[in-house]
């Protein structure tokens, strides 16, 4: 990052989130505006763009990405046939992703056999895969079966002189036990994208203290992608667009010149960048969420107008391909290739 | 020449809806529209329509009305979102015709959830449309709006609730 850069980032990064958040209440008969932070020319690397690169020298590699199937308990729902959709994509792309990273929601209830089905799936990939979970995957068993299945919930790996990063971002702060509901009341609530009762989510406390340490020898010259389910910045906090703990937790990564952050949930395409920390948005394997009545940053990178007549329409899988500069390109891979416009088709740099 | 016609039937109806007001003056007893009690009602209509919009997310095959592949309404359309109660009726190209907003939350019913719909007419159908168009309210009339725009900006529930803040 340059210099003049990072004074504006840090002089930005003071505005906290209660300021967005009382300035945002003032306003809401007004537009609200997407995130606190407006792009500054400087910092523009969306289309066309020049990116500023890491000056660390890596070995390019690309990871796939999927994420958001949502499948039911039911038997041959369409949403299993879209995930090996995304599965069977992903095998075939030349060259072969050196990895897939999953972003969180492979079930819509959080049953046991909702992720158990996504676990299959996801076994049928000829390449190794990491994934991260979604407030779907959690609050029935807060987390018991999506751990048995895949573990960890915070991971890094070192891939090719980049840091791969993927976080629990969907904590929320216990809502349930003062009106005494069950798990199933939980999983209810929290699985309505405008639960108002549910509170924000995030990294919280552990995360942010397991991010610090996971860095801390990292050097800043190391390109880093890091993946959350919820975007990294202020989109929409109303529908969980947004990560509470997210200024902390780019206050971590300022050290770093590049970070690339990829995040599930929106079901939409969407960009945002802040100081070093770029954050593209994914399509789901289920269905596209509607963009939320805020005024995007980059409003020329989000999905055409999508057919609901067409169950695939805005559905798809994606590719992150990182350059020798540490320059990410983003990459995604529709499953009708009408609901991505061109320019966003020919890739969005990180 | 339809036209004409049309133009001299209305008129004709506007001069007797006139006559019956005059001669009846006193009908016009019903207390305004902002009225509390009538706006209760109309929020009891919206509360049971997002109730409705919301059944059928996690609970597939329970309400067959509704859906019996898990999906409900509000998998796809939050907040009442891109459902535009302002641009109806419109051509819509799944409907195939210039149809109405509670066609197409049976279309979504049918085609997208598995169910089997309702009656246009029924409680149901009208409540998911109040709680449609109460959740897009201040959005100008615009017949015929066929590209996405952004729902009304919502902090709470989007509508006076209990005590609980919720539904
Ligand atoms: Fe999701
Ligand atoms: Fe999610």
């Amino acid at each position: 990052m340059r210099e003049k850069d990072k004074k504006i980032f840090s002089e930005k990064e003071k505005i906290t989130r209660r300021d967005f958040l009382g300035l945002s209440a003032k306003g809401a008969a007004a537009t609200m505006i997407a995130g606190v932070f407006s792009p500054s020319v400087g910092s523009m690397i969306g289309l066309g763009g020049v990116a500023e690169a890491a000056t660390k020298k890596i070995k390019p590699f690309t990871f796939a990405v999927m994420t958001d199937g949502h499948l039911y308990n039911i038997k041959d729902h369409r949403f299993d046939a879209m995930f090996m959709k995304a599965v069977d994509m992903i095998n075939n792309m030349k060259p072969r992703p050196d990895m897939v990273i999953y972003g969180g929601d492979i079930g819509q209830t959080g049953l046991e056999a909702e992720i158990k089905k996504g676990k299959n799936m996801l076994d049928k990939l000829k390449m190794p895969y990491k994934v991260i979970p979604g407030e779907h995957d959690w609050y029935l068993d807060m987390g018991k079966a999506w751990r048995g299945f895949f573990g960890e919930e915070n991971w890094s790996i070192n891939h090719n002189g980049a840091h791969v990063i993927g976080m629990n971002s969907i904590k929320i702060d216990d809502f349930w036990t003062g009106p005494g509901l069950t798990p199933e009341e939980r999983m209810g609530r929290v699985l309505e994208l405008e639960c108002n009762s549910c509170g924000p989510w995030g990294v919280e406390e552990d995360g942010l203290e397991w991010l610090k340490k996971d860095v801390k020898k990292v050097s800043p010259d190391t390109p880093v992608v890091i993946f959350t389910h919820s975007p990294l910045w202020d989109y929409y906090p109303r529908w969980n667009f947004a990560t509470k703990d997210a200024p902390e937790i780019r206050n971590i990564l300022r050290k770093f010149d590049n970070v690339m952050s990829v995040h599930g949930h929106v079901h939409q395409v969407v960009f945002n960048k802040i100081g070093n920390i770029s954050s593209v948005g994914t399509s789901s394997t289920s269905w596209p969420w509607p963009y939320p009545p805020v005024e995007l940053p980059y409003p020329h990178i989000r999905h055409n107008r999508l057919d609901p007549g067409n169950f695939e329409d805005g559905m798809g899988a994606h590719h992150l391909s990182v350059a020798d500069n540490g320059v990410g390109t983003m990459f995604y891979d529709p499953f009708e290739p009408s609901s991505i416009p061109d320019a966003v088709k020919r890739g969005v740099k990180l | 020449m339809r036209k004409k016609q049309f133009v001299k039937v209305s008129s004709a109806a506007i001069l007797l809806g006139s006559v019956v007001f005059l001669v009846s003056g006193t009908v016009q007893s019903k207390e305004p529209l902002d009225d509390a009690a009538d706006f209760d009602r109309l929020m009891d209509a919206v509360a049971y329509g997002d109730m409705l919009w919301h059944t059928g997310e996690g609970e597939g095959g329970k309400h067959k009305e509704l859906s019996t592949n898990g999906l409900g309404c509000a998998n796809c359309h939050p907040d009442g979102s891109a459902t535009q109660p302002q641009s109806w009726p419109k051509y819509q190209t799944n409907l195939g015709k210039v149809g109405t907003l509670r066609e197409m939350i049976n279309w979504c019913i049918q085609v997208v959830q598995n169910g089997k719909g309702y009656a246009l007419d029924s409680k149901e159908m009208i409540a998911m449309e109040a709680y449609a168009t109460y959740m897009n309210r201040g959005a100008k009339l615009d017949p015929g709006l066929n590209a996405q725009t952004a729902p009304f900006v919502i902090s709470g529930p989007g509508y006076p609730t209990n005590d609980e803040g919720n539904r």
